[in-house]
């Protein structure tokens, strides 16, 4: 049986704590993984190209590297990364390979855990907690 | 109109079958509603040509095989297309008159179902690569030619018969097994006859011991006077006389698609066993994924694209948009626990776990950045979670935010629920659309 995905880092970087009160303060969570998983994604410049703009780049990094994973990532984007093939190759890896199976993320401005398990992130907040 | 376009023509011997150049003719059952978007794709997917639609059915003309064939999202079930013709004349007529008429479309032109056939073994004998001597009909003995179809057969049999058009045929069974006692000793008779005719000498290299089996569909006015067992009946009579082919009921190697209506007479032979419909990447379906393609076709889905479905039950729409445009970023998300597991299993199945990812949160809390997602596709389950009032407003409210500008959001609604959206819309001063 095929083991279980998990939460990937480019998506990890569209979440954000939606906790009442917490606002744009409720990004980037912080991860906390107890299991990850490495797995091969075939490359396609062109999504790894429309995506970096999409990402919160500084929060990227420090998800990976908190994961360990940080593999040469530079901290900083460069001019003309879209013709970059080793570039885009490592930022592909960083996105898509990187997946978090068992953990928590945690909202930053309010402390509030979020579990991750089976590779499904469960984000749901109970009425008192939400924002409407 | 017959399934030959103008230049196609049955092959002499010692020729190997035509590779349709011309194309064939074919048609597809559509599900209602979705007859305008099946137009589109099968112009888009396989450039087909003289695209018409009646009525739950989609007509067209190309030249693609059957993988490309099998690739058609939202149709339901693929035939090759042998007749269409006006509808029968029934009123005031004897029924007598009328079951010839319905004989008539076996018997009047007979060629026409030889080169049907011909050109659905040439379909399958292209998927099959098969060395050429064995396609060239001279040398082919009889025998042979039934390996080919069984062969084709075996591949297929592993799945489960869908349940269609069985209630009908297994009333037809018990007539058919009957009435093909009956024939036997005629049988013999009519073979000696056919070898006399020239015109049928081309039906005896081809046919020899093709097993069939016909099923009907009547509605309108002939469903009022004629059962479906009756007219298949006919219509399995007049192909056992006129080509000596055998019925099965069970197993047959072709079937025969007959469906009369007060707008068309059509016959057509299914180019798969299973339908279209029935998808062999979706293990447990949520919504019809006939549907479920069609919403996502209608998002643009682009590369890199950011692509959410907030209430994604089993996730079919996801699977459905994640097979078709592999190239973007897809998440899935729902409250229940059971929902998730069963599309976490759906996305197993169908081996698409590296698209798409699985989320526990609500529709109504989107724990996501304004502005992060590119496409919301979705099915609301009006009635069974949702309210109208609060629920809706707050719903459509967290989506907008989510949504880049230049994004698109396609829902599948319910009547009532479109329509509380169209006097909210006219209401709601601020109200923005994309």
């Amino acid at each position: 049986m095929r083991a279980q995905a998990g939460m990937k880092l480019l998506t990890h970087n569209l979440l954000s704590s939606h906790v009442r009160g917490v606002g744009p303060r409720g990004f980037p969570l912080r991860i906390q993984a107890t299991e990850i998983r490495v797995s091969p994604v075939d490359f396609n410049p062109d999504f790894v190209t429309r995506m970096i703009p999409k990402m919160e780049w500084t929060a990227l990094v420090e998800a990976a590297e908190s994961l360990g994973h940080l593999s040469e990532l530079p901290r900083q984007l460069k001019e003309g990364y879209e013709k970059d093939e080793d570039f885009l190759r490592k930022v592909h890896h960083v996105l898509l390979e990187v997946e978090v199976v068992e953990g928590t993320l945690q909202c930053p401005e309010s402390g509030r855990l979020f579990p991750i398990s089976r590779g499904i992130p469960n984000m749901l907040l109970s009425d008192d907690e939400a924002t409407s | 109109m017959s399934a030959l376009a103008p230049e196609e023509r049955p092959p002499s011997p010692g020729e190997p079958p035509s590779p349709l150049p011309a194309g064939a003719r074919y048609f597809c059952t559509v599900g209602r509603g979705l007859e305008p978007f099946l137009t589109r794709e099968v112009g888009a997917r396989l450039a087909a040509t003289e695209v018409e639609y009646v009525s739950g059915k989609v007509f067209f003309t190309t030249n693609c095989g059957l993988t490309m064939l099998k690739q058609l999202k939202s149709a339901e079930r693929l035939f090759l297309l042998l007749k269409k013709q006006p509808p029968l004349f029934i009123s005031s007529r004897s029924k007598g008159k009328v079951f010839n008429e319905i004989q008539r479309l076996v018997t009047g032109d007979p060629l026409c179902w030889v080169r049907a056939v011909s050109i659905w073994r040439s379909l399958l004998e292209l998927e099959e690569n098969l060395p050429p001597e064995v396609a060239k009909p001279s040398k082919r003995k009889t025998g042979e030619n039934e390996n080919i179809i069984t062969k084709k057969l075996k591949i297929e049999q592993t799945r489960v018969m869908p349940g269609d058009t069985e209630c009908q045929l297994q009333k037809q069974k018990n007539d058919k097994i009957e009435e093909h006692k009956d024939l036997t000793t005629e049988k013999e008779n009519f073979q000696e006859e056919k070898s006399e005719n020239d015109g049928e000498k081309e039906v005896e290299h081809h046919q020899g011991k093709l097993t069939f089996r016909v099923s009907c569909r009547c509605s309108g006015t002939i469903a009022k006077t004629f059962t479906t067992e009756e007219v298949g009946r006919v219509i399995g009579i007049a192909l056992i006389k006129q080509f000596g082919w055998k019925a099965d009921l069970r197993n047959p190697s072709l079937e025969i698609f007959i469906h009369l209506n007060d707008i068309y007479s059509v016959v057509g032979i299914p180019v798969f066993r299973l339908p279209l419909a029935s998808r062999d990447y979706i293990k447990v379906a949520g919504l019809r994924s006939t549907i479920a393609w069609t919403i996502a076709s209608l998002a643009e889905i682009n590369v890199g694209a950011v692509v959410l479905d907030p209430m994604c039950g089993l996730g079919t729409i996801l699977l459905e948009a994640a097979k078709e445009w592999p190239n973007a970023s897809y998440l899935g998300a729902d409250v229940s626990d059971s929902q998730l597991l069963g599309a976490c299993d759906n996305l197993k199945s169908a081996g698409l776990m590296d698209r798409i990812e699985l989320f526990k949160f609500c529709v109504t809390e989107l724990p996501l950045h304004s502005e992060s997602v590119d496409v919301i596709i979705s099915d609301v389950p009006f009635g069974k979670k949702f309210k109208l009032g609060k629920d809706i407003k707050s719903i459509l409210h967290e989506m907008e935010r989510v949504l880049c500008v230049g994004g698109t959001i396609v829902l599948l609604l319910s009547e009532d629920l479109h329509k509380y959206l169209q006097d909210y819309k006219e209401s709601n001063i601020t109200w923005n659309s994309r």
